[in-house]
């Protein structure tokens, strides 16, 4: 079984975060009707996604700064991490399986994104450039992860304190989260194709 | 550049005859580089910007399988050529990882330089043609080895052609490329002459 095994690297980590930061780079030559579109009434556009991945980054920026201050720099290998069985649950509920969300929940309040119904190109270069703030330095967090060592206090996740992670994890659920998203983009631009 | 770091140069691109002045800008394109130990040179979902000589340090190239385990695919060292080829002449994000096992110092050029060689010099062709036959005849060999050998003879085999440099990285990196397990390779290693 997948779960049992599951190993986290830094290496596996950022290679994801590579291509998710890449397929968000493409999005932007798309024209501003096609990132406004939404499949239905109460559905969330393009935009919104990505500004809900920036809101989702932006709960973890100073508990994974403050975690990484506190860690001693390590000459050995770089981490790896398996994660224990309640995190790897939460975990594994936010990665996609294939092309599909399973699980799929209602977002809570503070996790909403507030953007206007309808954006101007500003506000539209705004949303990428929070969305590429975000997951580059969560990228960073990550490279200077693999220089300490990989003892410390649990964060408390956005969750709340049901859920503590270690960094390795909260860096997994992250990417899985916005991995999660990113399939969520696909079917909103197929849906504006169809 | 010094003399150490020029006949370095020079051996690698052995039978491509410049004038000085050619020789001189030639010098020019390449840039000097230092990587920490346990540096990502490139990261895979990157694109790979340079072609490189290794002056100091050894490097390894590897992928993530899907448990998210390292398989190491070769390793770069002192007066080799190291980087992503296939990213690099392709420009497609890389697939591999490229890390400074020791700290590393390498000389770069970059593939715009890199490929105005061959318009400018045609004698960079015949180099091409050798360098890459050896690549590919190291490959093979390398390949039939993996299918047809023994772990006892692969390590054989390989710890009979390996540099020194080499014996002296994490075991694990070793293992990996001979595709045994850490504990095979260290019981090999405390078994078996060479």
């Amino acid at each position: 079984m997948v779960m049992v095994k599951l190993l986290l690297t830094p290496e596996n980590q950022l290679q994801r975060l590579n291509h998710l930061l890449h397929a968000v780079e493409t999005l932007k030559e798309k024209d501003t009707t096609t990132l406004n579109h939404r499949p239905n009434e109460n559905a969330w556009n393009v935009l919104e996604v990505l500004e809900h991945l920036s809101i989702a980054y932006a709960m973890y920026d100073k508990k994974i700064e403050t975690a990484l201050n506190q860690l001693h720099t390590s000459n050995e290998e770089p981490w790896a991490f398996r994660p224990r069985f309640w995190n790897r649950f939460v975990i594994e509920g936010q990665r996609p399986k294939g092309n599909k969300r399973p699980f799929k929940m209602k977002t809570l309040k503070k996790f909403e994104p507030q953007l206007e119904k309808e954006l101007t190109p500003a506000a539209v270069e705004n949303v990428f450039e929070n969305f590429q703030k975000s997951y580059s330095k969560l990228k960073a967090s990550i490279l200077v992860s693999r220089n300490k060592e990989m003892n410390h206090k649990r964060i408390t996740s956005a969750i709340g304190p049901i859920v503590k992670f270690h960094l390795p994890e909260a860096f997994e659920f992250l990417i899985c989260h916005a991995e999660r998203h990113k399939i969520q983009i696909d079917e909103i631009l197929s849906s504006h194709k169809g | 550049m010094d003399t150490a770091q020029h006949t370095i140069l020079k051996n690698l691109f052995k039978g491509i005859s410049l004038s000085d002045a050619e020789e001189k800008s030639f010098i020019e394109l390449w840039k000097a580089c230092c990587f920490k130990q346990n540096e990502l040179i490139t990261e895979a979902g990157r694109m790979e910007k340079y072609f490189y000589v290794v002056l100091e340090g050894v490097q390894a190239i590897y992928l993530i399988n899907q448990k998210g385990e390292k398989v190491v695919l070769g390793f770069s060292y002192v007066g080799s050529p190291s980087g992503v080829f296939d990213s690099f002449l392709y420009q497609k994000p890389a697939d591999t990882f490229l890390e400074a096992l020791r700290p590393s110092r390498m000389l770069a050029i970059s593939r715009d330089d890199y490929l105005n060689l061959f318009d400018n010099h045609p004698s960079f062709h015949t180099w091409a043609h050798g360098f890459f036959k050896e690549i590919l005849f190291g490959r093979l060999s390398r390949e039939v080895e993996l299918l047809t050998l023994s772990a006892e003879e692969r390590y054989i085999a390989f710890m009979q052609r390996c540099p020194d440099e080499l014996k002296g990285i994490p075991q694990k990196y070793l293992a990996s490329y001979l595709n045994m397990t850490p504990e095979t390779f260290s019981r090999l290693r405390r078994s078996i002459l060479y």
